[in-house]
């Protein structure tokens, strides 16, 4: 047997002293609401310990003229009574006076004559009435009777006489509404008497409170059982959200592997974005069909006239670099404009610029900007993680190497490496890797930066520079399908989502 | 990138040697092309901008010929001397100064040829062309012209029959009425002159860049082309006339040569002469991580389709002219990685002699991330653009110096936000059916003028947060805010009266700590609640993590 709830208990003690009765009897005795007693029974149905039967039963409910006839009796005893105020006989002419209206009266003088309460006698052209049973009390009248206290009563409460008398009665105008109601029947079973005999014997309580701890008066009581099967309500935390838990989950992996972090401005000088890495003034990426501009604020400040001159060589004819350059004439004022940067690249040529490092390896994990029209595959704004390593030594296949480890963190244990081309790497390669139940996908773009990117920096060491989009590999780890979803902050989905990916 | 479709049939055929289907699947990847779909009879590839001489399934095999061992080194050329003369006038010079030119003879056209011959035009009008703006190519019947043939400019009316039309029409027309002339019509626009290529009776080639004759259509029975291409820039226009060139050679073609005259300065083209390189072998083996011997770099080069020579015991690489995007010696190391083959590399462990470590600042950022989750708040992450109707018109807030991106292609991403709330607001609107309390929170970057910054902008992080239940009160806030700067960051804070158009007057305030403003606190004004749909009191707070983060290191 299953531990009973307190409002089980309260119901069933109740119940144990007269073995059953209709809900809302049981619910009143008990000292419940109905609806704590309709959820007790329930609950004890289910163990049996109660039995439920339901009926349909009827209601009589009194209207206006029901009222009217408690109050000032019926039509045809109003009769009686007139008559007996006028000697117990009248003419029918005079005899109608006495009633406020003839439709009253007609009322009066059928319903008594019908009861046979009066007769009539015919003298000439008059017709005389008299009373010829006078002080019979009807079956209509001990029901009406019955109201004088209550709006309603239940057909099946009245003797047969009476039930017949609401039969007829309702015939009557506005007297009574007999309507059907559904009432639920509850009775102990065996079962139930049994248990309702255990519970009588001990003094069990709820709950253990610091009083009863303190006073020791705990000692007195058994602490009642409880449902320890019964659902429990759900609790939602406050938590990360998944991409920010899976951007501190990269970030950890590039610290784990020695690399240090480095962050910049969204906005930058399309120098900073586009020139600096050698991608020429006229390349498709730089329309604004693809990247973000926006309004000029001011006259931007990109860097040393020395940098500019160095950077605006390689593109018109290599400079020193042993490039030949695009050949096209470079403008510093295509340079200066402002953009939402679309790489974090823009960040790490600024830093290595300002730093002029012969070693270093530093990583970003950041937003970047497309001027794209969202749907289930693009978004207008996501996350970039990036990797850099300088060394005087440093190789194609150390990046390689690199970009293994760093998937390995990841739990991505097979990788494959494709050529490919990016503007400011050469060689460049393409990483694939195999994810669990997605299978293989395109990840993270790499290479060593051209000389035409690095030496106008001042760096003379190769840079190994991988990167790519976040989001991609998290929609695989979630099981999301689009991208956008990841966006949406629907807080049913956030609350959910479990933390282990 | 430009996706072209190679037919197996078709590709072996070009292939000097026995392959199977599947070797050339596999080792597409491997010149770096991208498998689009692998059907039965063909495969969808999507080849990188910087080789445009991959937009033929020729181009592809010339390639695959070097990497298979099928054939090796440059390939080379034999171009007649023809007769043809093209007469460039000084009037073309301001408009679109370049033309380059050659003839190719006894060529089966078939439609497939045809096919891929327009499409390796449309890719180059595309990529280097740039969209026609720097270089187009015009293809012609040859057999129909008359030479010389002369490039020169005319006025708008002048009249002729563009290709797909039955009437003569003048070029404004042209310009107004065609799709090509609607799309490719800016290129020209300001000039009084447009530019024409005609032969010696008259009859229209082709006006640049924007549509041929019809006189000079391409049909399965054409034999012979002229082919044409002006430009802006010279370079660009020999380019794609190398690829033309070597995709006629390897269709069967005779090449000859034209004589481009300008007054007395005569250009012969196609020029296929190879561009020479040093290589510089120590270059290759420092940045790939590989020891190859002088030998092998040879072979590699060769297997790229590149020959070498030596000169003072020297390698000298001969670039063919169609490889357009050799620029400097790290690219023919590349072309030794590709000829090595990329799949033989090996992976090697870089050690760590330094400790890697996160931004300090977002590592402090952290922490207020940390204590938040702490009180129960749940992170939500929103885009940095918005809509205008978000960031100040449902919130009632005053659009003072927004920055404003210039051509959006969504109005919902229009402004770069400078607060995090009205984003936060939209958020619980949208979540208005999710069981309350709803406790969010988001730490990201705002963005505002200031002149000091070198853009013109101050970026900053701020983290904002809202609680929305049917209590949600000002010191509910008040208290989580308390709670987070002692937790996070042992600071402690003031919070004086302010207004703000989106908060219920007297219950809002901002937040300060010793002489500094930190930012905002306070309850929703119910007229924005209701402008979010919401139906729940809504009390937020937004804070300048930098500055705290600031107020932080500088007490440590």
């Amino acid at each position: 047997m299953k531990p009973l709830h307190s409002l089980e208990r309260k119901l069933l003690s109740s119940l144990a002293m007269d073995g059953g009765g209709l809900l809302e009897d049981v619910a009143l005795k008990a000292d419940m609401t109905i609806d704590q007693a309709r959820r007790a029974v329930e609950w004890l149905r289910s163990k049996g310990i109660v039995e439920v039967g339901t009926t349909t039963r009827y209601k009589i409910e009194i209207g206006d003229e029901g009222r009217r006839a408690v109050e000032h009796g019926l039509p045809e005893r109003r009769m009686v009574e007139v008559l007996k105020k006028l000697g117990g006989e009248a003419e029918l002419h005079e005899l109608s006076k006495a009633f406020d209206s003839s439709k009253e009266f007609s009322a009066a003088f059928g319903h008594a004559r019908a009861k046979g309460w009066i007769g009539t006698v015919s003298i000439g052209d008059k017709v005389f009435v008299k009373i010829l049973t006078p002080d019979q009390i009807s079956p209509e009248e001990s029901l009406l009777k019955k109201f004088i206290a209550k709006k309603e009563l239940f057909l099946d409460e009245l003797p047969e006489e009476e039930k017949k008398a609401v039969g007829r009665l309702i015939k009557r105008p506005d007297y009574f509404m007999k309507r059907p109601v559904k009432t639920i029947d509850i009775m102990l079973t065996e079962l139930g008497r049994k248990t309702a005999e255990t519970i009588k014997e001990v003094k069990e309580i709820d709950s253990l409170t610091p009083e009863l701890i303190i006073s020791g008066r705990w000692r007195e009581h058994r602490l009642r059982p409880f449902d320890v099967e019964a659902v429990a309500p759900t609790i939602y935390p406050g938590k990360k959200h998944p991409l920010q838990r899976f951007i501190d989950e990269v970030r950890e992996a590039f610290i784990s592997l020695g690399f240090e972090e480095i962050v910049g401005p969204v906005i930058q000088p399309a120098f900073w974005n586009f020139d600096a890495l050698f991608v020429p003034q006229d390349h498709p990426a730089r329309d604004m069909q693809d990247t973000f501009y926006i309004s000029k604020i001011k006259e931007a400040k990109i860097g040393s006239q020395d940098l500019i001159e160095r950077v605006s060589r390689v593109h018109i004819d290599g400079g020193d670099t042993g490039s030949r350059g695009w050949g096209y004439d470079w403008r510093l004022d295509e340079a200066k404009r402002l953009v939402l940067r679309t790489h974090t690249t823009a960040v790490t040529v600024k830093y290595l610029a300002d730093n002029k490092v012969s070693e270093a390896k530093v990583f970003s994990i950041d937003k970047v900007f497309r001027n794209e029209k969202l749907d289930t595959k693009h978004l207008a704004e996501l996350h970039q993680i990036e990797g850099i390593v300088v060394g005087r030594k440093v190789t194609l296949r150390d990046l390689m190497g690199v970009l293994n480890e760093f998937y390995k963190i990841l739990g991505l244990k097979k990788v494959k490496f494709w050529p490919t081309y990016f503007p400011y790497t050469e060689p460049s390669l393409q990483s694939i890797v195999y994810v669990e139940g997605f299978g293989w996908m395109e990840l993270c773009g790499m290479g060593i930066f051209r000389p035409e990117v690095a030496l106008p920096l001042g760096v003379k060491n190769p840079v190994l520079a991988w990167g790519g989009g976040l989001e991609r590999l998290l929609m695989t780890k979630l099981h999301i399908e689009d991208i956008r979803e990841l966006y949406e902050n629907n807080l049913d989905w956030l609350r959910k989502v479990p933390l282990c990916l | 990138m430009p996706v072209i479709t190679l037919r197996y049939d078709k590709l072996k055929a070009l292939i000097k040697g026995d392959v199977s289907t599947k070797e050339l699947v596999n080792k597409i990847p491997y010149l770096g092309i991208t498998l689009e779909e692998v059907a039965d009879e063909y495969m969808k590839v999507e080849y990188n901008p910087n080789r445009p001489d991959f937009s033929t399934s020729y181009g592809v095999a010339r390639s695959l010929n070097g990497l298979l061992g099928f054939e090796k080194g440059a390939p080379s050329y034999s171009i007649n001397k023809g007769g043809v003369e093209l007469i460039v006038e000084e009037s073309t010079q301001e408009v679109r100064p370049f033309v380059v030119s050659l003839v190719g003879k006894g060529l089966i056209l078939s439609d497939e040829l045809i096919e891929e011959m327009i499409s390796m035009q449309e890719d180059l009008h595309d990529g280097i062309g740039r969209h026609r703006r720097k270089m187009s190519i015009g293809i012609h019947n040859f057999d129909v012209l008359t030479p010389p043939i002369t490039y020169t400019t005319v006025p708008p009316d002048f009249k002729f029959v563009p290709l797909g039309q039955k009437e003569e029409m003048n070029m404004e027309e042209i310009l107004r009425e065609t799709d090509v002339g609607k799309e490719y019509g800016h290129i020209l626009s300001g000039f009084d002159r447009y530019p024409l290529l005609t032969d010696s009776l008259g009859n229209v080639l082709s006006f640049p860049p924007i549509i041929n004759g019809e006189l000079t259509r391409l049909t399965p029975s054409t034999r012979n082309l002229f082919i044409e291409i002006t430009a802006t820039d010279l370079g660009t226009a020999e380019d794609a006339l190398a690829i033309l060139a070597a995709t006629l050679n390897d269709s069967g073609a005779q090449l000859e040569s034209v004589k481009v005259s300008l007054g007395n300065s005569i250009r012969i083209t196609p020029d296929m002469s190879f561009q020479k390189m040093k290589v510089d072998v120590k270059l290759a083996n420092d940045l790939l991580g590989l020891k190859l011997t002088d030998q092998e770099v040879s072979e590699s080069l060769e297997k790229s389709r590149i020959s070498v020579t030596s000169e003072d015991e020297r390698l000298i690489a001969l670039i063919p002219r169609y490889r357009v995007d050799i620029l400097h010696q790290v690219d023919l190391v590349e072309e030794i990685a590709y000829g090595y083959g990329f799949e033989k590399f090996t992976p090697t462990l870089l050690t760590s002699k330094k400790a890697g470590k996160p931004d300090e600042t977002l590592y402090l950022m952290g922490l207020a991330r940390e204590a938040m989750i702490g009180l129960g708040h749940i992170e939500v992450m929103n885009y940095n653009l918005v809509s205008r109707r978000v960031l100040h018109e449902l919130t009632n807030r005053k659009p003072r110096a927004i920055i404003k991106v210039e051509n959006p292609k969504s109005i919902e991403c229009e402004l770069l936000r400078d607060a995090l709330f009205p984003s936060l607001l939209m958020v619980l609107s949208r979540n208005l059916h999710e069981e309350y309390p709803q406790r969010i929170f988001e730490i990201s970057k705002v963005f505002n003028r200031d002149a000091r910054a070198s853009t013109g902008v101050k970026e900053v992080y701020h983290l904002a947060t809202a609680i929305s239940h049917s209590t949600a009160n000002y010191t509910e806030a008040k208290s989580s805010l308390g709670s987070l700067l002692l937790q996070a960051f042992n600071l402690k804070i003031d919070t004086t009266p302010t207004h703000h158009p989106s908060f219920i007057p007297g219950r809002v305030a901002m937040v300060r700590s010793t002489k500094c403003n930190l930012g905002i606190i306070g309850e929703i004004a119910p007229s924005i609640l209701e402008n979010f749909r919401l139906r729940n009191p809504v009390s937020v707070f937004e804070v300048d993590l930098n500055k705290i983060v600031d107020i932080v290191k500088r007490k440590v």
